[in-house]
């Protein structure tokens, strides 16, 4: 059955003019990315900036799933807005999915500013096709947006979601060769990164920005990262609450977990080898 | 009926909120839940509202059960929660607009937006309105799609006397139109003047049920009477009917009964047999104040702190 998403429209521009209007959201989205842009352009990456921009695009795409989307959630529903939508006939399909878009269209904004200002500052070279790229870009928030959304909904408060964000955020860019060329990093940090699922992201987009790869050689980790986005999304409409007193569903965030653990392991062994591990020409 | 419910219990761990309510509504008027705080009131609208599930006994809103088919009955049923939660960072017209779209049907924001007098803040940032703007609001909220039952849950606490009376102007005109009100509260006042049937709930259990002169009326208090005439009055007659003296206030004579409309006859005959001249006649009779304070014993003393 497909479900009943009446007022999607106007949810998902209410929820965008709540991102504009917010001062919070705007140094978070657009100031923060900056940041890390400079930080990463003029001191860990100096003269080679080229070849950070993929791993600092996956950081802004993860950072903005985790941080923005999972606060938005536990916030809105810690202060009872989720309960009284719950009093009226709109779905917590329409819900999540207004969420979702919210989040992709902001982070399609940050994105495309880190882009923008990083070419005009450091001249950076992409290999392959611009459109193939923001293609990418767009999977890798489709795909980590839901899981922003998961931990919104397996948070109890606005105590517990920085911690969990912070807990997931950490291994995602400092395991994935997001952070660091991962040709540099030791054997089994490799082998510990094709458990990580932004790998798979980082992987794509150097492949596309750096190799100059077509969709078909990124078919492997385009299709982890489609694969990603069915199970969020899976995991999300068994978890969403509407309020904080309202009990998680513990058999249903294992099973959620359980999945997605089951997903990085076949990953990691189905997958095409990482090229990014591959030191590269000079 | 519009509601019905039967032997509904709720039980929070140990704590019992309901034992085990009987309550029928019929459609139309305006009714108040009166009770002290931790009554049960929140409990048995949110049960009605299917926001939450009662541990035993059954329901029925507009012929639904809320626990099961909560979508449909939502579509004609209007809510103002008890805590008043507005979106963030959005206007007062984009929050009704956002609402109405959630509903199959919805009236235009203009009329709904002067019946609760918020026409000039339509683009103001309703988090930057007065609690009594909000709470307005919340009413708004609860009517756009035109329901035929709105509940609101204690829609006046904690607001200022004048953001009180407004708010009870909103309510009265929510009156007709065949729409069914259904308040909780625990000001009594409140009850009284506005609404046409009061049903007073004390630890889960409907203690009292009826229009406000129903429960006067059924009071055990008696009312009082002063009388001041010209010349000597023998009130034997009087007593002889049942009317207990309680001597003399200034000019006044002062009398208790359970019965002033006897007494009022007697007192008739009494003055004609006797030839006195009536000045003044004054009767209180017991408020509904007296009758709550009767009826909830130490659960209203604790209930002085907060209203």
């Amino acid at each position: 059955m497909i479900a009943d998403l009446r007022g999607l429209g106007p949810l998902t521009r209410a929820y965008l003019l709540q991102s504009f209007r917010s001062r919070a959201a705007i140094f978070w989205n657009l100031v923060f990315p900056m940041a890390w842009l400079f930080l990463f352009g003029f001191v860990f990456y100096r003269g080679n900036q080229t070849l950070m921009m993929p791993g600092l695009f996956t950081i802004t795409l993860i950072s903005g799933s985790f941080f923005g989307v999972s606060y938005l959630m536990v916030s809105e529903r810690e202060n009872g807005i989720t309960r009284r939508y719950r009093a009226t006939p709109v779905t917590a399909a329409t819900l999540v999915l207004a969420s979702s878009i919210r989040a992709i269209v902001i982070l399609s904004i940050s994105i495309a500013a880190q882009a923008g200002v990083g070419w005009l500052v450091f001249r950076y070279e992409v290999q392959g096709s611009l459109l193939l790229m923001a293609f990418v870009m767009l999977l890798g928030a489709a795909a980590f947006v839901p899981l922003g959304l998961f931990v919104g909904s397996v948070a109890q408060d606005m105590r517990t979601a920085p911690a969990i964000s912070n807990l997931l955020f950490f291994p995602l860019v400092f395991g994935s060769g997001a952070a660091y060329p991962a040709f540099l990093l030791p054997d089994w940090l490799q082998a510990v990164m094709r458990l990580v699922p932004s790998s798979y992201l980082v992987e794509a987009l150097q492949g596309v920005m750096l190799r100059g790869h077509g969709l078909a050689q990124l078919a492997g980790p385009i299709a982890v990262l489609l694969l990603t986005l069915v199970v969020g999304a899976w995991c999300n409409s068994k978890l969403f609450r509407w309020e904080t007193s309202q009990p998680l569903d513990k058999r249903a965030m294992l099973t959620a977990i359980a999945v997605l653990t089951l997903l990085f392991v076949a990953a990691s062994v189905l997958a095409p080898a990482f090229e990014m591990v591959l030191a590269p020409a000079r | 009926m519009i509601i019905e419910a039967r032997g509904l219990r709720k039980t929070y761990g140990d704590n019992v909120a309901l034992s085990g309510l009987d309550l029928e509504i019929e459609a139309g008027g305006v009714v108040a839940i009166l009770g002290p705080n931790g009554a049960g009131k929140t409990t048995f609208v949110e049960i009605l509202e299917g926001l939450r599930r009662p541990s035993a006994g059954s329901v029925s809103v507009l012929g639904m059960n809320p626990a099961t088919d909560g979508r449909n009955l939502r579509e004609r049923l209007g809510v103002q929660l008890q805590k008043t939660a507005l979106p963030t960072e959005l206007t007062v017209g984009e929050i009704l607009y956002l609402f109405a779209s959630f509903y199959r049907t919805s009236q235009p924001a203009g009329p709904i937006l002067e019946r609760i007098d918020l026409v000039k803040q339509v683009d103001q940032n309703a988090s930057t309105l007065s609690g009594g703007q909000q709470q307005r609001l919340a009413i708004g909220m609860a009517l756009i799609h035109d329901p035929e039952l709105v509940i609101l849950d204690e829609p006046t606490t904690g607001l200022d006397p004048k953001a009180r009376r407004d708010l009870h102007e909103v309510i009265r005109e929510l009156r007709g139109q065949g729409r069914t009100t259904l308040l909780t509260t625990h000001y009594i006042e409140e009850a009284e003047h506005l609404c046409d049937r009061v049903i007073m709930i004390r630890d889960g259990e409907v203690v009292a049920d009826g229009t406000p002169f129903d429960l006067v009326g059924q009071s055990s208090e008696s009312s009082t009477i002063w009388l001041h005439v010209d010349g000597e009055m023998d009130p034997a007659p009087l007593i002889a009917a049942g009317v207990a003296p309680l001597g003399r206030q200034g000019d006044h004579h002062k009398f208790a009964t359970t019965d002033p409309t006897a007494t009022v006859l007697a007192l008739g005959d009494m003055l004609r047999s006797q030839g006195l001249r009536l000045i003044d006649l004054r009767l209180k009779r017991p408020s509904l104040e007296d009758v709550y304070l009767e009826l909830m014993g130490d659960d209203a003393a604790d209930e002085e702190h907060v209203a």
